[in-house]
């Protein structure tokens, strides 16, 4: 392991210290980056290739029960993707869901270093942080789910904002998680009695709680505490034609909560490809009359700074839909006639109702696909701030994450959109502008969408997402020469260079070269640590206790993980929210 | 760990897939003296968790040290062409991580016990996906129960009384206000905790499942009855499934292990599946080993697949019926087996046993068993949950933390560090 | 029923006692007592001419072995029952149809009546398996 290294003459994008396809040297120290590195550091020549800080995902699903369940019920996306050991790394299999150890590997040899999972249920943590045991590599942070919990209905059926703070900072530190996801509010819930809610103010069965009441609560007190990363929102309605509007309704809402000072954005909309379809011009909320919503919804981001989002981009072939959005799941499986394999995964109180899962493939020739794959394309070549935006698949949902050269070959090439048009179904573009469109993502708008934007919305843009000084020394290059090369024109070249990272340095520690990974490390896991006042804290024990006993089908001292499953990974980020009210 | 004195709270009970963590477990001394919640077989586990142990490795049945033991081990497995990794389901799951790390690094099979209890279960899902339950929404909102061809009272003797009938938040009164119905081929001890008992015919299990879809999506047919039930008593039983307001399925080895086999589940599944266009239902599958559960979840995240895996050609293969242990030693073709925490001599068909008994066996358990009476290195094992800590999964998924609550005898040490001396060790050999 | 042999399906499965002695251990008299048992109907008893607790020899294709004969009212004619375990596996086939799993509950057999005969322990059992007998 080589301590100090000096990364030189390689041509550097790091958008976030403003630096363009600067010829740059890097150094590092101890797994950070530095001024200057010590004598005695290996000096790597990297002339005439690119360089960014390591790639960024806050929206992967690559641990859990749901991940589980789907290679388990699908081992057909897996067989004929074998992933072999060598002697410094472990075997898996590398389909759809590639398997834990091979999870890593693939995203170090895509030059990514960080990635979120994005839906935990916090009863089942314990299993996360033993799954990451076996995930090498990566900086990894989980998000749990507070949206169809019980004990969330009742501080939001009072209004008591302050006591829903205090449960979502007690989970956070008992669990280990990094920030607050909140999918389909009400309707997880709602889908334990086989219904859904769709509209902000429908009723929750049993509560005195509305999607409105839920999302707003959440959003206000993710701000009261202040935690680095906004409400992760996965809104109702999702995968409906015509929910763009829901979705921007949904949206306007949530203005309403006031941002704590640190950071004006006070929710983060994932996977915007699944919530923001269009329809035709005096056409009905179905698939047959969909249209895209990209460029309704990139009027409204233009216009309205309040959030940030990502693409959730559907990238054709096998997928694998998985989401909390347990009637969501269903009514997928029913589109399919009740032929596919509909899994559902109901998590005692923090997700009654459910997850689900359901294999599913993606056309070309399908209109319904070919519109939605084009809809958040359109609407990332038509927004102006990209850092309110990061590039994602909402893998496996969308496709894998290895697609993303696959995506960004889209963002950065109008040959290859005329390319792929010219293969999907008409309506791509029949119903949208996508055609017209020049606008082609430069290198520097790449750094920002897939590092420097993902590691401001999670609020770990200080160590991430950048090379300055100070930042950890996780480190991306690409094996082409940005000052010779065209990418626009030479699509291929955008898929053989981001699918295999020259080098990926994670922590200073160099785990792959030329997309083969011959290193493992551990990979180490970030979580928030909101302080509560005395008072807020003794008061949200009390009630917990009182509560999870009550609703929970297992002991309250069983409930947070242990310290031996957390302590050789868990790097936890004390924040100060003793001024939450108790 | 809630420790007062020397009495523990909270406790994890490591017997059945049900892993109550109602527990409380009085230690005294060196002696675990009483066992408070638990149901009679915790009570043996816990507090009988002495007897009949193995305290002394052997080889070819002569005491020699620990070191010994692993280096004999490590010459069988190092020397086999085709090792067999068995059982798994009744230790904690990082044992299991380092089982598929020795699978993977010697080129083995690696099976668990899955592959004889609801390995069929995976398969059903395979056709048709999982539409699964939770126990505490079953506690909070199921008005109607069924097992199917599963007898708690003696494979889970708290799973009605611990987790069924028990008031939840929205069914005030499990006696009035929740059905419990129970399916067998025949009347079990089970039957007299339940509200209905329908006997069905053996090997009628599908026919039954099939005939109550076709019912519940309203088709007439034209027999006067379906496995020994009158088809007015079936469509008054489907009529009760639509009109539930939640319903859960639980399913045993009358299920799994009977004529049909996977078969039933894939039907069963479909089944919930087509009541959830009417109502809420979800369906579990009764686990029986503590952990099996964790054994398929650990198995599946690290190689991708749950159980019967080959790992011969350097990536994980999986293939049931081919790489499934009874199949594998039926064929003759494992030249030596390591088996831990579980008992394939007391519970493998006899064909099965008599390759077993054929070849070079490593046994890890904490007690003298079958399967230790036959093989050549026998090494014992601390027990997880009582005398070592780890991670277990219960059979809806939750995952617990099991806590030690007293020392392993003398030089008795975890699966998992044993496993860990016999991969340090083989690395060297390999080299 | 003079030839005192009945055929009947025996189905096997789970008991409490054989849950309890297995916790407990496998070499131990409690659990010979729990596994090394056929449960059976009156009728069935009746017709083999036995009593509870009578030793009788189970026999299929594959083989046949002692166990005590156990009345369960509630079984019906035609259906026996033996724990899980050596003594019912001793008799069973390994043919999985390619599923991993072996048919534990239904396996045709034939009883008869041996009053007084031997019953293996589980360490003659396993010694006999080892000899491959």
């Amino acid at each position: 392991m080589a301590e100090h290294l000096i990364l030189k003459n390689g041509v550097v994008f790091d958008p976030m210290n403003g630096i363009d396809g600067e010829v740059m040297d890097i150094c590092i120290s101890d797994g950070k980056i530095v001024e200057k590195a010590p004598a005695n550091a290996k000096a790597v020549d990297l002339k005439g290739n690119a360089v960014m800080a390591g790639g960024v995902d806050p929206h992967s699903h690559i641990i859990g029960s749901k991940l589980n369940v789907a290679r388990v019920t699908s081992p057909e996306v897996n067989r004929h993707h074998p992933y072999p050991a060598t002697s410094k790394t472990r075997s898996g299999v590398a389909g759809i869901i590639p398997s834990s150890f091979a999870t890593g590997f693939l995203y170090s040899a895509m030059g990514y270093t960080t990635v979120v999972e994005p839906a935990l249920p916090a009863t089942k943590a314990l299993g996360s942080w033993e799954e990451i045991e076996d995930i090498p590599g990566l900086d990894i942070g989980l998000l749990p789910l507070f949206c169809n919990s019980m004990i969330t209905f009742k501080y939001v059926e009072e209004g008591d904002i302050g006591g829903l703070a205090a449960y979502i900072a007690w989970t956070l530190k008992k669990v280990g998680g990094l920030g607050v996801k909140v999918v389909n509010p009400g309707g997880t819930y709602a889908w334990a009695y086989g219904k859904n809610v769709c509209g902000l103010d429908d009723e929750v069965p049993e509560w005195d709680v509305t999607p409105r009441s839920i999302m707003t609560g959440i959003a206000q007190a993710v701000q009261d505490l202040g935690l680095p990363h906004q409400m992760h929102f996965h809104p109702t309605n999702l995968g409906r034609p015509g929910n763009v509007h829901t979705t921007m309704q949904q949206l306007d809402a949530i203005k309403s909560v006031k941002p704590s000072g640190k950071k004006k954005e006070v929710v983060h909309l994932t996977h915007m490809a699944f919530d923001c379809l269009g329809v035709v011009e005096e056409g009905m909320a179905n698939w047959k009359d969909v249209a895209s919503g990209g460029l309704i919804f990139a009027d409204y981001y233009n216009k309205n700074k309040h959030f940030t989002t990502d693409l959730g981009q559907i990238t054709f072939g096998q997928s694998m839909t998985m989401t909390g959005d347990g009637p969501f799941q269903h009514s997928l499986y029913l589109l399919t006639g009740g032929k596919a394999k509909w899994s559902n995964i109901p998590v005692d109180v923090e997700l009654p109702g459910g997850a689900g899962i359901v294999p599913f493939t993606f056309e070309p020739k399908s209109p319904a696909n070919a519109v939605q794959w084009v809809g958040s394309l359109e609407f990332a070549l038509s927004i102006k701030d990209l850092w309110r935006l990061f590039l994602s698949t909402d893998h496996p949902n969308g496709g894998p994450f290895l697609k993303y050269p696959l995506l960004i070959s889209w963002l950065m090439s109008k040959r290859q959109r005329d390319i792929w048009l010219e293969m999907v179904h008409k309506f791509a573009v029949e119903r949208s502008t996508i055609a017209n469109i020049e606008r082609e993502y430069s290198l520097n708008d790449i750094a920002i969408t897939t590092r420097a934007a993902p590691a401001k919305i999670l609020g770990m843009d200080k160590t991430k997402g950048h090379l300055g000084v100070g930042a950890d020394a996780d480190v991306a290059v690409y094996g082409f020469n940005p000052e010779k090369t065209d990418l626009g024109k030479n699509p291929d070249l955008i898929l053989k260079h981001f699918a295999q990272a020259q080098f990926t340095f994670k922590g200073g520690v160099q785990v792959s070269k030329n997309g083969i990974v011959a290193k493992q490390i551990h990979s180490r896991v970030h979580t928030t640590h909101p302080k509560l006042n005395e008072a807020l804290s003794a008061r949200i024990d009390r009630e917990l206790e009182e509560m999870m006993s009550k609703w929970f089908s297992h002991s309250f001292s069983n409930y947070p993980v242990p310290a031996r499953y957390r302590e050789h990974l868990e790097i936890p980020r004390v924040i100060d929210s003793t001024s939450v009210q108790a | 760990m809630t420790e007062v004195g020397n009495t523990f709270k909270d406790i994890v009970c490591t017997f059945c897939g049900c892993l109550c963590d109602d527990i409380i477990i009085e230690v005294d001394g060196e002696k675990i003296v009483k066992n408070t919640n638990g149901c009679a077989i915790s009570k043996e586990r816990f507090v009988g968790h002495m007897e009949n142990r193995c305290l002394q490795p052997t080889v070819k049945g002569n005491p020699v040290t620990l070191e010994k033991a692993i280096q004999r081990a490590v010459e069988i497995i190092a020397s086999s062409k085709r090792l067999l990794i068995y059982g798994l389901s009744s230790t904690e799951n990082d044992a299991q991580r380092e089982a598929y790390r020795l699978a993977e690094i010697t080129g083995s099979v690696v099976d668990n016990t899955t592959s004889v209890c609801h390995g069929p279960t995976i398969l059903g899902a395979q056709e048709s996906g999982e539409t699964t339950a939770a126990l505490a929404e079953v506690r909070h909102r199921a008005d109607l129960v069924i097992y199917w061809g599963a007898n708690p009272a003696a494979a889970h003797p708290r799973h009605i009384p611990h987790y069924i009938r028990q008031p939840g938040e929205y069914i005030k009164d499990p006696k009035k206000d929740r059905q419990i119905w129970l399916v067998d081929v025949r009347e079990t001890t089970t039957t007299r905790m339940v509200d209905r008992f329908l006997k069905i015919n053996p090997a009628t299990d599908l026919e039954v499942i099939q005939t109550l879809r076709a019912l519940i999506r309203g088709t007439k047919l034209d027999v006067t009855e379906v496995g020994g039930i009158d088809i007015k008593e079936l469509e008054e039983i489907a009529t009760a499934m639509k009109t539930a307001k939640y319903g859960v399925l639980f399913f045993g080895l009358g299920l799994t292990q009977s004529w049909g086999r996977h078969r039933n589940i894939d039907a069963a599944i479909r089944l919930i599946q087509d009541l959830n266009a009417h109502t809420k239902w979800g369906l579990m599958p009764m686990r029986g080993h503590y952990n099996v559960s964790g054994a398929n979840k650990t198995s599946t995240w690290v190689t991708g697949y749950p159980y019967a895996i080959d790992f011969a050609r350097g990536y994980p293969r999986f293939s049931p019926g081919e790489y499934t242990a009874v199949d594998m030693l039926a064929r003759g073709e494992p030249d030596a087996m390591l088996n831990i925490a579980a008992d394939p001599v007391a519970h493998f068909p006899r064909a099965a046993v008599a390759h077993l008994a054929s070849i070079p066996v490593i046994n890890i358990d904490p007690k003298f068993n079958m399967t230790s009476q036959l093989a050549e290195v026998n090494i014992p094992a601390a027990i997880a949950g009582i005398e070592c800590d780890g991670a277990a999964t219960r059979m809806d998924g939750l995952p617990l933390y099991l806590k030690k609550v007293i020392d392993p005898p003398d030089g008795v040490i975890p699966d998992r560090d044993i496993l860990r001396m016999m991969i340090k060790s083989l690395e060297k050999v390999m080299k | 029923m003079s030839s005192g042999s009945v055929k009947v399906i025996v189905t096997s499965g789970r008991t409490l006692n054989q849950g309890r002695a297995m916790e407990k251990g496998k070499i131990t008299q409690d659990y010979e007592d729990a596994v090394a048992l056929c449960e059976m109907g009156s009728t069935t008893m009746e017709a083999l001419g036995i009593e509870n607790g009578d030793t009788v020899i189970v026999k299929t294709g594959l083989g046949k072995i002692n166990v005590k004969a156990k009345l369960n009212k509630n079984l019906p004619e035609g259906m026996a029952f033996i724990p899980c375990g050596p003594y019912f596996n001793y008799l069973l086939d390994s043919y999985t149809q390619c599923t991993g799993m072996p048919g534990f509950k239904s396996l045709e057999v034939t009883i008869t009546a041996a009053r007084g005969a031997k019953i293996q322990t589980v360490e003659e059992l396993t010694q006999k398996m080892k000899e491959g007998i």
